[in-house]
């Protein structure tokens, strides 16, 4: 289903002839959202992954959870929005938190290998899935915001709620990238990932920065949810799903496991996609193919810079 | 003719540069070790040499053919094999099966003979057959059909060191194989690593922390640190070498 | 609980169970044999179902090339993929193979003009007026289901006749992969599943084997697509999920990743899965409407893989001894 902004800013473009750099524009600000969003959602999964190996392939469904929860509570329980928000982030640390106890702590110790954790980040989706559809239900749904109100800038049509996302997203990222530089827990983390059995003997307490991983991505999770769900205008329970795979292209192309590496690789995907439509590539490609752009970017980043933006690997012949 | 010859060969990765313009050549059938201490790009210069990773400039010559571009398995069939430091087997494959999968040219690893069972099965049996003499010369013959993940750490470095010779190779590098291993077993090692010597004319090359060890054995020692070759002579020449001492040996000499 | 007396529901169990067999079979191969983590083995089965249907409807070929062009072309799909992404490490690929299957996916769905996009196989442009591309293998399997009749009555069906095709194709595929678990091809790939620096060392040309498993592998997957194509008579886009390849792997971890005899029963325990959560009648199960239900099936699939991952990373026939050597 096309996003609802969308069918109503194509339309606007077709009357608004002549000026060419409206479109640039236009797309400039839509890539910039749309990437805010990959950047918040491609922290967590790169910080999880630099911790524990894992790649997690229940992101999406977070993501939607999130909406869900924010959508319940600002929505059908009418409470304030920025008050919604903050419970569904919490729900979402709960849950991983939940998850981290029963599950992955075991998994941790029994040393299980890449395609164990594969399929049981896999599974948890799979329940996620299921449990969001059977609460919440499978019709779209709409956050109790304006959708309606643009703004007018340069003739690009800059909806109110895009904008507010974009400067709420820019604010997260902002705050995220100090939490990591600065707090205790960011470094811990660095030097877990860095090499775990030193981090453990040099006392750091390995059980408390995995947590701290889990409840970060969590929070982000919610978070990158809410502000996809806004920019959407509506949405449905398989939001996350769909983007799943751009979080992932978007943290190959910032270096998997780089957590700032990820806010980058977003950022640029977010831009990347939206410029895509420009006539100039290739007389512009299709909004429906907009996945496929990021499809293509992730295989192209894994054929030619595997090691992504910021990384290097010793060559092999 | 050198059957190995390594032409100022470097390599860099992400700013750290292990190995640093290094040449040497080694002649056929003898044994040279390249001794230094840790972090003086012992290893890499094997991986470069191997051809796990690729050099950034230099030459590598084998048999008088450049194979510095080629992939580390086709370095391998050309008969340059290497061994890994702790000696990597396969646990989950058995210990006669470790030995099989190195012989050279089986017909089974096309995946068209699969249509020709006879001519693999046939294959199969002398793959087996020379394993278990292999096995029988190291003394692990009884442990031929467990996995070889049961095996103790010396048993491994035997079995990894016959594996080697299985691919029927001209020359093999040994990547610290006494590392780890207590003092009884670095003299069946040595033992075991003579006598290969004496009944396949085998040329060797290898890594050593410890010079002691290998100076009995080595023809000719290479000294390394911080990725240059700082110097290469008989083994007892290098005692007396002033730039070794002081980077390498000084601190245990003064020491004592 | 009818459902479980009636021969009807056993018989789709069975038909579902050999065509997610061979399908899982595939991965066996490649995860198994190889250790390649393949996530978008469904873009397989979709490229060989998606070219019978355009082969046979909008350019009138016989069905039985079609359906050789279109495992050729899994094969080929196999190949492409392996040729750019199987030198990378295992989660790359793995992503890198998820995002093959999702193009593949989205390219069926947004190419109305050939693959007949959102609404199917039936919306392909055709010369005939109509979309069907099962007339050839139909004439087999009415020549089965009336063989039959007399004995089976209205149980007959044609489920009966696919599954009485499929089961003795998928004995075959184990019997053949079995006997290729056991050549030295395959022990020189179950070395490289644990260390590929060894057999590299060795002399062996680790890529070169991944990618031949990769392409048995997809050919796998290829043919469960066109047994799939033929038992369903219409293909969608929404056919091939991601999800399914989890079907497989589901199967292939309850058996036992190297366990070539357990893949029939896994694969029965998924067929009775899938339709139990499809048609089954009674309470709680009752209770849920249709799109319910195929969430009950995802639902389950999932426990089943974390309880799997948790309890008995092995698989029900794998020993634990091959898990845990150190």
């Amino acid at each position: 289903m096309t996003p609802f902004y969308t069918s109503i800013s194509k339309k606007m473009f077709a009357s608004n002839e002549g000026w060419p750099v409206t479109d640039l524009i236009q797309y400039l600000f839509n890539g910039l959202v749309a990437g805010s969003i990959f950047a918040i959602a491609a922290v967590g999964i790169s910080l999880l992954y630099s911790v524990l190996r894992l790649v997690n392939f229940a992101a999406g469904d977070f993501l939607t959870l999130g909406a869900f929860i924010t959508y319940f509570f600002s929505v059908t329980l009418e409470l304030n929005f920025i008050l919604s928000i903050i419970i569904s982030m919490l729900a979402g640390m709960a849950i991983c938190w939940f998850l981290e106890l029963v599950l992955w702590r075991n998994l941790r110790r029994n040393k299980a290998g890449t395609l164990a954790l594969f399929l049981v980040a896999t599974g948890v989706a799979l329940m996620l899935r299921p449990i969001i559809q059977y609460i919440f239900g499978t019709e779209t749904r709409r956050f109790n915001v304006d959708i309606l109100k643009t703004y007018d800038f340069f003739g690009a049509r800059i909806p109110q709620t895009q904008l507010i996302v974009l400067i709420f997203a820019t604010i997260s990222i902002l705050l995220i990238a100090l939490y990591m530089a600065k707090a205790r827990v960011g470094k811990d983390m660095r030097a877990y990932a860095n090499n775990p059995s030193l981090a453990a003997v040099s006392g750091i307490n390995v059980d408390r920065v995995v947590m701290a991983t889990w409840l970060i991505s969590g929070a982000l999770g919610s978070l990158a949810g809410v502000f996809q769900g806004l920019v959407q205008g509506q949405f449905n329970n398989a939001m996350g799903e769909t983007l799943l795979l751009s979080f992932f292209a978007a943290v190959v192309l910032g270096t998997i496991g780089d957590a700032y590496g990820a806010l980058v690789g977003g950022l640029l995907l977010g831009l990347f996609m939206e410029l895509s439509q420009l006539d100039i590539f290739f007389g512009g490609v299709p909004s429906n193919y907009k996945p496929v752009v990021a499809f293509a970017a992730l295989v192209l980043v894994l054929l030619f810079k595997p090691e992504g933006l910021f990384g290097y690997r010793s060559r092999k012949v | 003719m050198a059957i190995l010859e390594v032409r100022d060969i470097s390599v860099s990765f992400g700013g750290i540069k292990p190995v640093r313009g290094v040449s040497f050549s080694v002649e056929p059938g003898s044994f040279t070790s390249i001794i230094g201490p840790n972090g003086a790009g012992k290893t890499s210069l094997f991986n470069l040499i191997s051809g796990v990773n690729k050099i950034d400039t230099g030459e590598i010559l084998f048999r008088g053919e450049e194979v510095h571009g080629l992939h580390a398995h086709q370095i391998a069939e050309r008969g340059l094999v290497r061994t890994f430091q702790g000696a990597k087997i396969i646990k989950r494959l058995t210990v006669a099966e470790n030995l099989m999968m190195a012989v050279q040219g089986n017909p089974g690893d096309s995946l068209w003979r699969f249509f020709t069972p006879r001519s693999r099965s046939k294959f199969e049996k002398y793959a087996r057959y020379l394993a278990m003499e292999r096995l029988d010369r190291v003394g692990l013959t009884k442990y031929a059909d467990e996995f070889a993940g049961i095996l103790s750490g010396g048993q491994r470095k035997l079995l990894d060191l016959s594996r080697a010779l299985m691919t029927n190779p001209s020359m093999i590098l040994l990547d610290e194989p006494f590392a780890g291993v207590n003092p009884t077993l670095v003299e069946k090692l040595l033992e075991v690593l003579a006598s290969m010597r004496k009944q396949y004319e085998i040329t060797f090359l290898l890594i050593e922390h410890d010079l002691e060890t290998v100076m009995n054995i080595s023809e000719r020692v290479i000294v390394m640190a911080e990725g240059k070759i700082i110097a290469d002579g008989l083994p007892n020449s290098i005692y007396e070498n002033e730039q070794v001492i002081d980077a390498y040996l000084g601190s245990r000499k003064r020491g004592a | 609980m009818e459902a479980f007396i009636q021969p009807g529901f056993w018989i789709f169990v069975l038909a579902m169970a050999g065509i997610y067999g061979v399908f899982s079979l595939g991965l066996q191969i490649q995860y198994g044999v190889a250790g390649v983590m393949n996530f978008g083995h469904v873009g397989m089965m979709a490229i060989t179902g998606y070219a019978i249907a355009i082969l046979v409807i909008r350019f009138q070929w016989s069905f039985w090339w079609a359906a050789f062009v279109g495992v050729a072309l899994a094969a080929l799909g196999g190949a492409l993929l392996g040729l750019s992404t199987l030198r990378l490490s295992g989660d790359y690929f793995a992503i890198a193979s998820i995002a093959f299957a999702e193009i593949t996916r989205y390219w069926i769905l947004n190419s109305d003009g050939i693959t007949g996009g959102t609404q199917g196989t039936l919306a392909i442009p055709n010369p005939r007026g109509f979309g069907g591309y099962t007339d050839q293998p139909d004439v087999i399997l009415y020549w089965i289901m009336d063989r039959l009749t007399p004995y089976l009555g209205d149980n007959a069906s044609r489920d009966l006749a696919i599954l009485l095709v499929v089961w003795p194709f998928f004995f075959l595929f184990l019997w053949i992969s079995a006997r290729l678990q056991k050549t030295s091809w395959a022990r020189v790939l179950r070395a490289t599943r644990e260390d590929d620096d060894v057999p590299r060392s060795l002399g062996k040309n680790v890529f070169r084997f991944r990618l031949q498993a990769l392409v048995i592998g997809s050919v796998f997957g290829g043919i469960a697509g066109a047994f799939w194509a033929v038992q369903f008579m219409l293909l969608a886009p929404e056919d091939f999920l991601r999800i399914v390849t989890f079907y497989g792997w589901m199967i292939l971890i309850l058996a036992g990743a190297t366990r070539v005899k357990g893949l029939a029963i896994a694969a029965i325990f998924f067929g009775f899965l899938y339709g139990a959560t499809r048609f089954v009648e009674f309470w709680p199960i009752s209770l849920l409407s249709a799109p319910e239900r195929s969430y009950l099936r995802i639902f389950l699939i999932g426990v089943v893989l974390i309880a799997l991952m948790v309890k008995r990373p092995q698989g029900l026939f794998g020993k634990r001894q091959e898990m845990v050597l150190e």
